[in-house]
Formats: structure tokens, sequence, C-alpha cells
């Protein structure tokens, strides 16, 4: 079960909310969403189920270890502790890819282990991991009570695919919260957002991408490449940020303020930037909790940089291309750092613009191509490599008149267009109502349209659910 | 040393590293320096580190705020005036 599927926004989640809202009591509150986020996560794999309540009390025990009195005993917990949750990730996330590298390396032939990735497994471990550094650096006590703790490791709204939301960011929460009527209008209006992107407009643009990418990848045009790995990029972009919306907004009913996790990433004028915009929380906790990791005795730039960017890219996934797209992001980042943002600033702004889309767009391409025959033929075909011609006549010229609005949409929404427009209605007291009323009625259109669509066409999960 | 001492250190040290006239107060935070971002963040702890005859925790440098916080860091491990 997703969010955007029909079960779970017209069943699960009204039946979840009834039941908080009648409870009055805080304690029974967390009890109906503990509950239902268990029930979530039955409902997705229920073999691994026991894998998130194991991992979720030996990081409680394991954290009141670090916070208790003993300096050896903790030290001893919190390294038994990053362990733990790193080969939590790498039993059931990498044995199949390791030891198929292994054997490729030594000639052996040791039958790789067919062990299925357990849900939302990359997040969790990464919140755990996040709290028990921070309760280590004394950023938040440790969870006296099993019952909160189990509830922020398993809380429904983002335990799957994110945002990995910190203990610290919920400490408070998990304790007392405050829902009014703003903070429920709020909810919907995300939810019914983050369900509009991922069902309208990346549902509709992955056909395109499956149009451009399914076949023949070396007989694609110079353009058909671009223009391929150009919709991947928007299509990843309102999967995951709509995903994210959701999840945002599904919290925000409950009382739970999520930190965000898009803010417009193609907007941005350096690769820096684009990952100061895009998977924000993921980027965060690599920059704390990695990238000042002491390598011989003392934090090392080029080397921390390294191990992020290698890191980023193994974790979506264990196959070299996602290593490679995850360097090919890193090696950008450290060009732009030699080259010194002041200098970088004298460049002309469109030059800036085009610099990062065709950066972006390639690494997209890297991204989509899991096979290495495929992906070569990709990373040629971008430069006329492939022999074929610039522009792919009518497979390329059907799509795009075929897809007009489509695409056109989702430029459009991709680019702080509609914050722009409000926030210029929102000038005049008349053009606030105006813009209030707007909203209402878009995002119940948005709900209206996304649901018709997911009753007539197949579902396609949240991509970012297999990370 | 004094905190006055540290901060003179400290703002002849950032104005070598990021290239320009730079005056720390105790408030001061990355977002107020261009060029310090959590890369740069790394080069500033090192010259720190090298300056005053001190290691900070990962930690330390992870959960640090502000100048102020540096600098208190700085006058309780220094080794070197």
């Amino acid at each position: 079960m997703l969010f955007a599927d029909l079960f779970f926004l017209y069943l699960f989640l009204p039946v979840c909310t009834v039941l908080y809202f009648i409870s009055k009591n805080a304690g029974y509150r967390n009890a109906v969403l503990l509950l239902f986020s268990l029930l979530f996560y039955a409902w997705g794999d229920l073999k691994s189920l026991p894998l998130l309540l194991a991992a979720a009390a030996l990081n409680f025990f394991l954290a009141r270890r670090i916070a208790g009195k003993n300096p050896a005993a903790a030290k001893a917990a919190l390294v038994c502790g990053i362990i733990l949750d790193i080969g939590l990730l790498v039993v059931f996330k990498y044995a199949a890819f390791l030891t198929e590298n292994f054997n490729a390396l030594t000639g052996l032939s040791l039958s790789a282990p067919r062990i299925a990735l357990p849900l939302g497994v990359s997040f969790y471990t990464f919140r755990l991991i996040s709290y028990l550094l921070d309760v280590r650096w004394e950023k938040t006590p440790a969870e006296r009570s099993f019952s909160r703790f189990l509830l922020f490791v398993s809380l429904f709204p983002c335990t799957v695919a994110g945002p990995v939301v910190r203990y610290a960011d919920v400490s408070e929460e998990l304790r007392i919260r405050q829902i009014t009527v703003e903070d429920l209008y709020a909810g919907v209006s995300r939810i019914a957002v983050g369900l509009g992107k991922k069902v309208i407009l990346a549902d509709l643009l992955s056909g395109i991408t499956a149009e451009i990418f399914g076949g023949d990848v070396a007989s694609l045009s110079v353009l058909g490449c671009w223009y391929g790995a150009a919709v991947y990029a928007l299509q990843m972009y309102f999967d995951f940020s709509g995903y994210s919306d959701m999840a945002i907004g599904i919290a925000r009913i409950f009382g739970f303020r999520f930190p965000e996790n898009f803010n417009y990433p193609f907007v941005c004028k350096t690769i820096a930037e684009f990952w100061q915009r895009w998977h924000i929380t993921l980027g965060a906790f690599f920059r704390d909790y990695l990238l000042y990791v002491p390598i011989f005795g003392s934090p090392r730039k080029y080397l921390g940089l390294f191990l992020v960017w290698f890191s980023t890219g193994l974790w979506h996934g264990a196959s070299w291309n996602f290593v490679i797209w995850g360097l090919y992001f890193g090696l950008f980042i450290l060009l732009e750092n030699l080259i010194g943002k002041k200098r970088i600033k004298k460049i002309p702004l469109p030059v800036r613009h085009l610099y990062t889309k065709l950066v972006i767009t390639v690494g997209f391409g890297i991204f989509y191509f899991t096979e290495p025959a495929r992906l070569g033929a990709f990373l040629a075909g971008l430069f006329g490599g492939n022999g074929n011609p610039f522009f792919g006549g009518e497979t390329l010229l059907h799509s795009l008149s075929g897809n007009l609005f489509l695409l056109a949409a989702a430029i459009l929404f991709s680019l702080p267009v509609v914050p722009w427009i409000k926030k210029k209605l929102e000038e005049t007291p008349a053009g606030l109502v105006l813009s209030g009323l707007l909203t209402t009625v878009s995002n119940a259109a948005l709900l209206v349209v996304s649901t018709v669509l997911m009753i007539t066409a197949e579902s396609h999960p949240f991509l970012y659910a297999n990370f | 040393m004094t905190k006055e001492a540290v901060y003179v250190a400290l703002n002849q040290l950032f104005s070598d590293i990021f290239d320009e006239e730079i005056t720390l107060f105790p408030e001061t935070t990355a977002k107020d320096i261009e060029g310090w971002d959590s890369l740069e963040h790394i080069n500033v702890i090192h010259s720190v580190e090298r300056r005053f005859g001190m290691k900070f925790k990962m930690g330390e440098i992870s959960t640090m705020k502000c100048v102020g916080e540096m600098v208190d860091l700085i006058l309780a491990r220094a080794t070197k005036e």
C-alpha cells in the first residue's frame, strides 16, 4: 500500500484520522498512530516487520547506553549501533551486489543470496543512525519511552520513502501536538498537490520515458537521448517531490511538521545548489553525519566529498550506474568548489542555467540505465557516438507533438510559477480572497482528476520506494 | 588567551580563506559569509585546528551553529597562543 492508492486515500487514511480525532487523550492518539503505522508497514511488507521492530528495539536500548554515565559503555554502544544499522543495509540491500562483484574480482562463483529488499530499510536505518549520533552529540536526549520511539521509527508518513525525518525534528511532537483547522486544511491541500504531481504528471511522463528509452537505445538520435533523459528528470521530480508532499501533508494532519524535501531544484544555478534543493533531507544527512568524518585524524575535504557522493550514489541502489551517478555529481561539485563561488557568479546567468540543466539531464540518464551496455549506448548517443542523426525524425516528433500540453505543464509546475502568481495576487485584500478560493478549487480539482486517473489507469508505484 | 585575541586571529584566518576582509561576531553564521558552505567548512576547521593547536570532535563540527560556539571551544582547548 502506497500513498497514491485508492484504498489508502479513501479508507486507511480517513479511518485512521477519525479514530485519531475521537481519541481525546494524547496517549490514545499515539496508540492509534502506532497501530496504523504498524498496519501500514505490515500491509506493504509483513515479513520484514520483525526486522523493523528488532532494529527499533536494539537502537532504543543502545541509545539509552549512549546517553548513560559510563563513557566506555557509551562509546561501545555507539559503535555497536552504527555497525548494526549499516550492517542491516549491507546484508539486506547489498549482499547480492557485493557477492557478484567479489565473484567478478576473484573468479569465484559464490552464489549470490537472493534477499528481497525490506520495505523502507534505506530510510529507517538512516533515521536510526542520525538518532544515535544526535544522542551521542547531545543534540537530543535519548527517548525514554519505547512506544514513543517505535512510533518515531515506524511513523507511516515517512517510513517507506522519507523524508529522512530525524528524531530531533519530531521529539516534541511525539509528546504534544496541537492541531488546528489550518493544519488540517494545509495537510489536505498538500496531499492533493502531491497526489496530482504523482498521478497526473509523473505517471503520464513515465509513458514518454518508456516510449523513448524502452526500445533500442543505440538507435536513438542525439536529440532523442537528451529528450528522454530530460523527461525522465521531470518524471523523477514529480514522482519523488509528489511523494514528499503527500508525506508532509499526511504528517501535518496529525500535527507533525516534517522538514521540506524539495525546493524547486530546477531553478538552480550551480550543481551544489541543485543538491540543496533536491532530496534535501538526504543531502543534509550526508553533510551532517558523513562529510566531517575524521579520516586520518581530521576531516579531509576531498576525501569527505568523495565519500559523500560515493555513498549518495550507492544508497540509491545496488548497481554501479548509481555509483557513477553519485560520483558524476560529486565531480561537478568539486569543480565548482575549485573555481570558487565568486568566479562562478561572474559567469552570465543564462550560461549557468544552461550548464546546470545539461549536467542534470545527463545525470538522470545515468540514473535511468542500470544495465552497463544500455548506459554506454545512451552516453555515446548523447554526443552522436552511435552514428545516428542529430534529429530523430518521426518518433521524437510524434512524442513531442502528442505530449505538448503535458510537457508544457510539467515544465511550468517544475518552476516556482504558482508561488510567484500567489504572491502577486496576495498583495491586495481582494487578491488574498481570490488566491485562497483558487487554491481550494484547484486542489479539489486535483483530487478529483487524480482519483479518476487512479480508478482508470494501472497503478504505478513510487520510484523512491525501491531505494 | 583572551576572547579578543581569538577573534583577532580568526578574522585574519577567515579573511585569508575567503579572500576578503572579514570581521567576525559571536552570532556570525555560515550564511553571513559568501562561500562558507559545508565543504569549505572543512577548510575552516582545518585552519582553526592548526592555528590554535587543538582538535574539534566530529559532533562539534556538525552541530556548530555560530562563530561564538567555535570561539568557546577554542578557548577551552587551545594549546597555541
